[in-house]
């Protein structure tokens, strides 16, 4: 709705409004953790471990290279067994995954641990520095859609949003997150802005649902910036990748969602991503996938 | 136990007035002033016994009660901008006394702005007082030409604006909330059109405003910082009126003039903007893109009154005035519709009961409504909120003797809140949103307040208001689970009546003057407030959305304490008026909202189980030097102040500045009456940045999990990124300051058969300062080359605007 307000305010704006480029002096920080933690179903839990660093700070392969907190020992419970996780130091187009930790063990890379529905995990970190951060989450059971279809928008020839049909069941505290990609487009599932979604207002509801295409941040891809923008074509194969989510990986994506769509906006207030890592910034998250595949035609 | 000493000693002040008057034979003289062209009562008009080098002030009526000891006196009668009339008395009897005042032609005008005896400043026991007279801001610079009081009442010390453009304001540190805008006695809760730019108040209904920033009277209650109490023209007694303009923004057009002459009389007066005029046919296709897209505001005031006798007159006035946007998208179906606005109805009662006891009894009715309406396809959604009141008010103003004015009554107010309700349907389900939710409360309060001169020298303005508050049911309080949002533990049912919550008060005022000389005087005043409805907001700036809630179970009543001390003295026979004041000011109970909340929290939800609460405090100096006589006019404040806020849960504890925590703020006001035919205008501004809140820190989050496998096996990885803020310190960064100087050319035609036009020339940021208005940042480059940045960019709202506005008068 912010976003409505906006436009009126700038249809005021301009008038005359203009803007420049300004160099703010910030003070100097002092670095925290960031934890990028996940299980999902089915899959060996694996955390990522990176460094908060200052603002105004150009974005390079120097820095992407020296944000890897290397050399923790990270370790992932489920309240039976309590695994430490193998740190793997692989590139994937060029891009150094140092600090990365998975539940597989260092010779056999085999699992030691498996997503499993309804269970609570909690994770452990000590970082070489010493610093100690932790958190708990649990990974939800899957609530897969009834039904996916793709309908063309009005006035639009080809164009149009993937819609779905959803019967949340009638316990309050469901937490919902969409990805979708397109077989052969997309190498990966995006989630378009507004991915996640609770179910205070639609407890024990079925009802329809649309989604947008996404796309990744600041995409120069043709198709990102002319009138397909956020549509699905017709003849795109639309995989869905449907998750329940932990309430707090809903609370941190709301949040984060809400921080990347509203910068500057002059009615936002800035607040920092809810967060359920205890010593540091980041998520624990968890994600309990269903599948669906819509032919758009 | 403590408030019944307070009415003790209120009760007492009362009684020395009452043991005052019985000592000897009095006689009194009353009456109304009035101008003699219209009869428009002059409130606050000075009536001044020369024998006695004392006096006293019309009130809101234009009525006055001076008892005195029977003998000969010479009263002189004068207010800003009329010729003053000296009548020769002699007092035997009470004697009644209706003086009409004969305005001065233009060329005349002496003093602009500001309306007072000449030396007020020093005499009264104002502090921080200012009255406006409407028709004498007209001919300063205004942006788009549209002319606004409360953006005039900005250029004081003291007062300090909401932002470029903006006719919201906050006083002495308080926040925006803290303002009782009274318009005809009526609250205005929303006073911006256009998301603040401009006010609701069309200057041409409009007669006379006073700001109280300091030493609040007892009369008014209920806010912690400020009154702006707005008076309507009555209507011309006399003779048929009409006025009316064109600016960029708005035309205008007011109707006045008498029903039965010298009796009665009605004003209507409209105000609308026309942009939307041009987004239809035949100027846009109504298959166009942009068809369907529109905005306009309006107001309409209309007021009638009746004298029913000598001794009673019926006012009967209204307000109503909407914003309406319509935003329809072409490619996606999606329909937004957002109106909102105020509604004020108040019907007074005058009378006397004798010369010297003076009442008026209103009824006043006043709502205000915002609604947001979206729809696409499938989808329907509606927000809506507002705030209504049924009130209900005495007032009585007794003049003893010459010494003492007292006043006292009394005021209930029944208030229903609605806040942030929400209805949600997709195809044939509704959502879930909870039944509507609204708050009941019932708002008393009682008030004595007498001004008595003690002595020659020292005057006193004393009184104490007694207030209570009860919230009461319907009402439902959600028990939520803190550790999950959203899941109430247990529901708390208050059937229709019942107490949820009740707050009784005592709110001791006190101020005082001491004459060192007759152009010079210290004054000191204490005042306690508290305010028992409140606007907790999500933004950085107030907007329409922005929801009132009263104090329940859990919002504790705001409590303000003020103290103050000035200087006050005039130079060269009061053609200079300077004051230097100092004020200490606490704030308790303070309001926001948790870090991270946003409007969806209100809904299905109690909205005060989002709250925090904290405290705030203010101290500052505000200088004033203001010349007013001549052809050259206008004055010079300055402020320095500090304003600070305290949450046991915001900014982890730690104390940080309000965003209007402003070190600096000074304004420059110039007036120049060059001829008959020209006047020119010019105000300057100058402000310290605001304090906000910047990023410290950021990180990279994958926008998913990296590793992706779907189905069938297939593996990829994830690469969207996004780069999230982590922020520390609470507005701990300044904005550039804010400085902009604006000016005006006023062309007047001669006088034909009594046509009168009008042209203001105005340019708003004459030198075309580019002042922050927000900052945002935007990432630049391409990480892959390395040289990826973000940069931060400040954004100005409005550079040099020029405007033209034609008026007319016959």
């Amino acid at each position: 709705m912010k976003k409505y307000l906006i436009l009126i305010l700038a249809s005021v704006a301009m008038m005359s409004s203009c803007e420049k480029n300004i160099e703010l002096d910030l003070p100097p920080i002092d670095q925290k953790v960031v934890v990028e933690g996940y299980v999902e179903n089915g899959l060996p839990p694996y955390v990522i471990l990176s460094k908060t660093e200052p603002y105004f700070d150009p974005i390079g392969q120097n820095t992407i290279n020296n944000l890897p907190v290397r050399g923790a020992l990270v370790y992932i419970s489920d309240g039976i067994d309590t695994v430490q996780l193998t740190e793997l130091d692989t590139s994937i187009n060029g891009v150094s995954l140092g600090g990365f930790y998975v539940a597989l063990d260092s010779i056999t890379f085999l699992p030691t641990m498996i997503g499993t529905p309804g269970t609570t995990y909690s994770l452990n970190i000590i970082t070489a520095a010493g610093e100690q951060l932790s958190s708990i989450a649990k990974l939800p059971f899957p609530i897969p859609l009834d039904s996916t279809w793709f309908k063309v928008q009005e006035d639009l020839d080809s164009l149009g949003w993937a819609w779905a049909r959803l019967a949340d069941p009638d316990t309050l505290g469901n937490a919902y997150r969409w990805f979708a990609k397109r077989l052969n487009k997309d190498d990966f599932f995006i989630a378009p802005i507004g991915s996640v979604f609770e179910d205070r207002f639609i407890n024990g509801r079925s009802f329809n649902f649309p989604y947008n295409r996404g796309s990744i941040q600041n995409s120069e891809a043709e198709e990102d910036n002319n009138e397909e923008a956020d549509y699905y074509k017709k003849g795109d194969t639309i995989v869905v990748k449907f998750c329940t989510i932990d309430f707090a990986t809903y609370e941190f994506w709301r949040d984060a969602e809400n921080q990347v769509s509203s910068n500057g906006s002059p009615f936002a207030v800035p607040s920092n991503v809810k967060s359920n890592i205890t010593g540091g910034r980041g998520l624990f998250a968890t994600y309990t996938a269903s599948f669906d595949t819509i032919i758009a035609n | 136990m403590k408030y019944y000493l307070l009415l003790a000693i209120g009760l007492f002040l009362f009684s020395t007035s009452v043991s005052a008057q019985e000592n000897q034979k009095k006689a009194t003289i009353s009456g109304y002033v009035n101008d003699s062209t219209s009869g428009e009562a002059l409130i606050g008009a000075a009536i001044y016994i020369k024998e006695m080098q004392k006096g006293t002030n019309a009130n809101a009526y234009g009525f006055f009660s001076l008892t005195l000891t029977p003998g000969k006196y010479t009263l002189i009668v004068n207010y800003i901008g009329y010729r003053e009339q000296v009548l020769e008395i002699d007092l035997t009897a009470d004697k009644k006394l209706n003086v009409d005042l004969l305005p001065n032609g233009i060329e005349k005008k002496e003093v602009v702005i500001v309306a007072d005896r000449k030396d007020k400043n020093v005499q009264s026991t104002d502090m921080g007082r200012v009255e406006l007279e409407v028709d004498k801001i007209k001919s300063l610079p205004a942006l788009l030409g549209e002319v606004d009081i409360l953006k005039t009442l900005q250029l004081l010390p003291g007062v300090q604006n909401a932002g470029e453009g903006n006719s919201g304001f906050y006083v002495r540190g308080g926040g925006p909330d803290q303002n009782l805008i009274l318009l005809d006695e009526g609250v205005v809760y929303n006073a911006s059109h256009l998301f603040g730019f401009f006010s609701v108040f069309n200057p041409d209904a409009v007669k006379n405003v006073t700001l109280i920033k300091g030493g609040m009277p007892a009369q008014y209650g209920g806010r912690l910082a400020s009154v702006v109490d707005i008076s309507m023209k009555d209507g011309n007694q006399k003779k048929f009126k009409a006025s009316g303009g064109l600016g960029y923004i708005a035309s205008r057009l007011t109707l006045e003039g008498p029903i039965v002459k010298d009796k009665s009389s009605f004003m209507i007066s409209g105000r609308r903007t026309f942009i939307d005029l041009f987004l239809r046919e035949p100027f846009i296709k109504s298959d166009s893109r942009i068809a369907g897209n529109s905005y306009y505001f309006y107001d309409l005031n209309a007021k009638v009154n009746y004298t029913l006798s000598p001794k009673d007159r019926l006012f009967l006035s209204g307000y109503f005035g909407r914003d309406v946007f319509n935003f329809k998208s072409a490619d996606t179906g999606f329909k937004v519709r957002i109106p909102w606005g105020n509604a004020t109805t108040s019907l007074r009662w005058n009378h006397l009961f004798n010369d010297q006891l003076f009442m008026n009894t209103s009824l006043i009715f006043n709502d205000y409504k915002f609604e947001f309406g979206a729809s696409q396809q499938e989808f329907d959604f509606k927000i809506f909120s507002g705030i209504r009141d049924y009130n209900a008010k005495i007032d009585l103003n007794w003049f003893p003797n010459i010494l003492h004015n007292v006043k006292f009554g009394g005021n209930y107010i029944y208030h229903r809140f609605t806040p942030t309700n929400a209805y949600a349907r997709s195809g044939d389900v509704v959502f879930d949103l909870g039944k509507v939710t609204r708050f009941y409360a019932h708002d008393a309060s009682f008030y004595v307040n007498d001004e008595w001169d003690v002595t020659e020298k020292f005057r006193v303005n004393a009184g104490v208001r007694v207030s209570y508050f009860a919230h009461i049911g319907p009402f439902s309080r959600y028990v939520e689970d803190p550790s999950f949002p959203g899941k109430f533990l247990d529901t708390i049912d208050y059937a229709q009546g019942r107490k949820v919550a009740d707050y009784l008060n005592a709110e001791p005022r006190f101020s005082m003057r001491y004459e060192l000389n007759k152009s010079s005087s210290v004054k000191a005043s204490f005042t306690q407030n508290y305010q028992y409805i409140h606007i907790a907001s999500f933004g950085s700036v107030s907007l329409p959305t922005d929801v009132w809630v009263p104090s329940t179970d859990k919002v504790k009543p705001q409590f303000g304490t003020q103290y103050s001390l000035g200087y006050f003295k005039n130079l060269k026979d009061n053609m200079y008026e300077t004051s230097v004041e100092v004020y200490y000011k606490e704030m308790k109970n303070q309001i926001d909202y948790e870090e991270g909340a946003t409007p969806d929290g209100d809904v299905r939800n109690n909205p005060d189980n989002n709250f925090v609460f904290g405290k705030g405090w203010s101290y500052g100096a505000e200088f004033f030097v203001k010349k007013t006589m001549g052809k050259l006019n206008g004055w010079i404040g300055y402020t320095l102040s500090y304003t600070k806020r305290k949450f046991p849960d915001l900014n982890q504890g730690r104390e940080f500045s309000a965003k209007y925590d402003r070190r600096h703020d000074a304004s420059l006001v110039v007036v120049y009456d060059h001829s008959k035919k020209w006047t020119f205008g010019l105000t300057w501004v100058y402000a310290t940045g605001d304090a906000l809140t910047l990023p410290a820190e950021r990180y990279f989050m994958s926008a998913g999990p990296p590793v992706n496998i779907d189905q069938s096996g297939q593996v990829g990885v994830n690469n969207n990124f996004y780069i999230l803020s982590g922020f520390d310190k609470r507005n701990d960064f300044r904005q550039k300051a804010f400085h902009r100087l604006d000016i005006s050319a006023t062309l007047r035609s001669q006088k034909q058969r009594n046509y009168e036009t009008e042209w203001v020339f105005a340019v708003y940021n004459f030198y075309g300062r580019q002042n922050p208005y927000f900052i945002y940042f935007d990432v630049q480059g391409n990480s892959q080359d390395g040289n990826q940045q973000v940069q931060a960019k400040q954004v100005s709202l409005f550079s040099v605007i020029p405007s033209v506005t034609y008026n007319f008068k016959f």
